[in-house]
């Protein structure tokens, strides 16, 4: 990153750097409406979302008790979500960046995309394919989901990507 | 702009060492729901949210995040007061004095249970001078608990006669975590974690959130079968390096009580407020806070301990609630105690009542051994 | 709302990748300091404070606790505000609220991130959420990344538009002896050479992690014009947020939703009377996070029709001596201090309308301004300033 050069500044003298990596973790929950995501995510490797009785709108980042939208309370009326779409929109990670998540400087080779699921609902995921010239907008997609069932309940994560659909 | 501001209505969701059964939108939603019930309001006719909550803890940059859907903040205004819950109090009402905001949702949340106290704790310490001795909020308290036992002559019994009464109050609190029929021998007997600072002088971990409506006095008269209204209100920051403290006082809590007094026209504690309702995460906090607060002379709060005037029945109740030391998440804590101060006024407490209270005490504070301290007056009349 | 209050006294730090050679509450207190020289007032005369700042980039809890002595508030009331990209405007904001309360007749909102204590992108990434982000995000750039393609899409622009965004950005930055980022850059082709952090957000497409402090001093209206010869008046503000777009977290890709900016400015600007932000208003400090989002404001803060934005950059509109000057100060492409950034934009809005900014003040003359903050996810916040109401 190119050094800005302030008005003032002094002589640099040596610095002691001391560095300080304190991992802190965290035992978060996902409560009932995450949580049935997760839950059928694992047990039946399905995708689902819960939709608001007034505007019938369909909520999967993240399934959630209050509609952000109407404000009214959502109920438990569930979808479940298709597993297959087109690519709406995907991008290319080029400088790895830090993730806090990993702990660690991470360039996921994986391109993040946002997918239009057939049924009209957005969902943020990762493409499998790598060769960034193969990617292309419009291209038909499918779920690949984690196998192992002792690896699942990651929620979102139990698909590992989205594969392309060979015509 | 407004004359007064009325608190509504308030909720508060029953206090537990680990709600892994909810995430923190949904664990403030309990309580959400409750006051929205209550007033029949929805959440499109709030004008604004001011949340409660730390980054930190939460695990979360703009933990507030979390809660958007359930504040109805979506094209709405909300924001988060990173201090203990009383202060989101203090900064909602500034909000509708102002014009503008006439409801105004205040909330507040924490999930002790999902991160280490500990750990979490000590970032809030000086990174070049202090974090490296390794101090949390637990130890830096001990500093001051010894400070303050050696030079008034504080004595542990007295400590421990406070966790016991607070103890014994909490019984008649329905939200109450876990009240403990313990004797002044238990706490006395019970493991030394930091000295003077022993476990049952401490509150365990605990998980919960608390809500309230505040509005205009026009509209409070509406919405509320009996608003309360907050008189005064004002908060104070001491230093933040230890050793430039003299830990035995505590400065900024006197100069908040006395800037809130004063908005309310108080000048005698003990003879013109009816009900206190104090934060005390550590039991030596109770004499101090009390001399602070003006309901002694300074180093005479271990004898108000001993004495009658404190507890039920007597001439000033403090945490008929039974405060925090039964349980309550660290930064709802101070919110809490404006929840328990309001139900009193209302004459809705229950069990716990203070038999026809119309003043009420409310305090809370944030961070190393209070480093910021806030006090809130309110009355029914 | 109508809050009558005035800004007497504004100061920053140099804005700078590390500052090696002070402490976060030294750093503050420089700017504490500008603020108060700047306002002719001692510590003495502030009566409470209100703190802008993130933990997440520090690493630490409670961040106004550790500067309370530095900042001169050890005695006095105040509190700190989290709230993203927008922190620094709730934090103004709500020092109008205590002042038009009449609470208090003097607040020193006091801002800053240092940068080198962590990692901005890491922090960022933190706020997506907990259970189920891991990998998923790279923090703001790869959202700005989404938008960048969907405008390009939308409207015809190209690489050349954002390239000349950040020529703009650092001209300004060049002038402004507070920025950071002055990169002496002299064509687009300069530009164009940087490399990618995400397609197709290039390094030079987007803002740096700043290490820096901004003060604002508010006073109430009998107060003000005791204390400065110049206040400038905090007219109204509108802070709204929304929830993020389904298929977006900056833009929306789909073009079917509405905008935060939207929402604040159809507000504001008919409280206000405005319906030609470009006649009415003389100039704007906008929060660019990348030099797309710049592009993109024009168009939802109605600087100018949709789809439009690439035209006003590209006729030299909102350059320093257009009809229209935005960010003569360089803007958040050439200084970002978390923290403190939208309190820069109000603090540089001020500036030119007392005429003070010096080398980067516009060329017209400036009685009205706007400023804005961009928080994530497309959360808004818009003050009005004026010379005289």
């Amino acid at each position: 990153m190119a050094e800005g050069s302030p008005a003032k500044q002094p002589e640099q003298p040596e610095y002691i750097r001391i560095k300080f990596n304190l991992p802190r973790p965290y035992n978060w929950s996902t409560g009932r409406y995450l949580g049935k995501l997760y839950a059928e995510a694992k047990e039946n490797k399905k995708l689902v979302a819960n939709r608001c009785p007034k505007c019938k709108e369909i909520h999967l980042h993240a399934p959630t008790p209050v509609c952000p939208k109407c404000k009214v309370d959502m109920g438990w009326d569930w979808v479940e979500l298709p597993q297959t779409g087109t690519v709406f929109q995907y991008t290319y990670q080029v400088y790895p960046l830090w993730d806090p998540h990993v702990g660690g400087i991470f360039a996921d080779p994986h391109p993040p995309a946002i997918i239009l699921l057939d049924n009209g609902v957005y969902l943020r995921h990762r493409l499998e394919e790598t060769d960034t010239k193969k990617l292309k907008e419009g291209m038909r997609v499918q779920a690949v989901w984690e196998e192992d069932y002792e690896k699942r309940g990651q929620g979102f994560q139990d698909i590992l990507y989205f594969r392309k659909i060979e015509e | 702009m407004a004359e007064r501001v009325g608190i509504v209505a308030v909720a508060q969701s029953k206090y537990h060492p680990n709600r892994a059964d909810v995430n923190e939108a949904e664990l403030a939603y309990e309580a959400i729901k409750q006051v929205l019930e209550e007033t029949g309001l929805t959440l499109p006719d709030i004008d604004s949210a001011v949340t409660c909550c730390q980054d930190a803890w939460d695990g979360r940059t703009i933990a507030s995040l979390n809660l958007q859907h359930v504040v109805g903040a979506h094209f709405g205004h909300e924001f988060t007061v990173a201090e203990d819950g009383i202060n989101a109090a203090y900064v909602a009402m500034s909000q509708i004095l102002a014009g503008g905001h006439e409801i105004v949702l205040v909330e507040s949340h924490m999930k002790e249970s999902q991160g280490d106290k500990s750990l979490i704790e000590n970032a809030g310490f000086d990174a070049i001078l202090m974090r490296q001795l390794g101090l949390d909020f637990t130890s830096a308290a001990a500093l001051q608990a010894r400070r303050y036992m050696d030079k008034y002559g504080v004595t542990p019994e007295q400590c421990a006669k406070a966790v016991v009464r607070n103890h014994s109050n909490a019984k008649n609190n329905p939200f109450a975590q876990k009240p403990m029929n313990i004797t002044v021998k238990d706490v006395l007997k019970s493991k030394m974690l930091v000295d003077p600072i022993r476990l049952l002088d401490t509150k365990p971990i605990s998980d919960g959130a608390c809500v309230m409506i505040m509005a205009t006095e026009e509209k409070a008269k509406k919405l509320a079968r009996k608003p309360v209204w907050i008189m005064g209100v004002s908060n104070c920051y001491e230093t933040h390096y230890l050793g430039d403290r003299e830990l035995a006082d505590c400065d900024a809590l006197v100069k908040a009580a006395k800037k809130a007094y004063s908005m309310a026209g108080i000048n005698d504690p003990l003879t013109q407020i009816d009900v206190a309702e104090i934060s005390t995460e550590y039991s030596y906090q109770e004499p101090l806070w009390m001399e602070g607060l003006g309901f002694c002379s300074r180093g005479e709060g271990g004898k108000l301990v001993d004495s009658r005037t404190i507890e039920m029945g007597g001439q000033l109740p403090v945490n008929p609630s039974g405060g925090v030391l039964p349980g309550n998440p660290n930064t709802v804590a101070g919110m809490a105690r404006v929840a328990e101060a309001v139900l009193q006024l209302r004459g809705e407490a229950g069990a716990r009542q203070v038999k026809g209270a119309k003043v009420a005490l409310a305090h809370g504070y944030t961070g190393i051994c209070g480093q910021l301290q806030a006090v809130m007056i309110l009355a029914n009349t | 709302m109508a809050v009558r209050t005035a800004i007497v006294g504004v100061g920053q730090t140099h804005h700078t990748t590390k500052r090696n050679d002070v402490n976060v509450a030294e750093m503050v207190g420089e700017a504490v300091r500008a603020a108060l020289a700047d306002a002719q007032l001692s510590v003495k005369d502030i009566e409470s404070f209100i703190f802008s700042n993130m933990e997440a980039f520090e690493g630490i809890l409670l961040p106004d606790h550790g500067i309370i002595a530095e900042v001169g508030a050890v005695g006095k009331p105040g509190f700190k505000v989290t709230g993203g990209g927008t922190t620094g405007s709730e934090a103004v904001g709500e020092g109008c609220h205590m002042i038009s309360a009449g609470l208090y007749d003097i607040v020193m909102i006091v801002s800053w991130q240092k940068h080198d204590c962590g990692d901005a992108t890491a922090g960022i990434s933190a706020a997506a959420v907990p259970t189920f982000a891991k990998g998923m995000v790279t923090g703001a750039v790869s959202e700005f990344a989404k938008q960048a393609l969907g405008y390009m899409n939308e409207s015809g622009a190209r690489e050349e538009h954002a390239a000349m965004v950040r020529l703009k950005a650092d001209r300004g930055a060049c002038r402004n002896p507070y920025s950071h980022l002055k990169l002496g850059l002299t064509s687009v082709d300069e530009v164009l050479k940087s490399t990618y952090l995400v397609w197709p957000i290039r390094l030079y497409d987007f803002c740096p992690q700043s290490c820096g402090a901004c003060v604002i001093i508010l006073a109430s209206e009998k107060r003000a014009k005791k204390i400065h010869k110049k206040p400038v008046w905090v007219a109204d503000f509108e802070v709204v947020h929304q929830e993020p777009f389904r298929a977006g977290s900056f833009g929306d890709p789909t073009g079917t939703e509405t905008y935060s900016q939207h929402v604040a400015c159809e507000r504001l600007y008919k409280r206000n009377g405005i319906t030609d932000v470009r006649k009415q208003v003389d100039l704007a400090e906008i929060y660019e996070p990348s030099t797309w989002e710049e592009i993109s404001l024009y168009e939802h803060l109605y600087f100018c029709e949709k789809n439009e934005g690439w035209k006003l950059i590209e006729k030299g509109v909102t350059e320093i001596g257009g009809d229209f000057p935005v960010n003569c100060s360089g803007g958040v492409l050439a200084t970002n201090p978390i923290g403190a950034t939208p309190v820069i934009r109000i603090a540089e809005a001020a500036l030119q309308i007392r005429g003070d900014a010096g080398e980067h003040q516009a060329t017209r003359d400036i009685k009205t301004a706007v400023a804005t903050a961009l928080g994530g996810p497309n959360w808004t916040a818009l003050f009005l300033l004026k010379r005289s109401l």
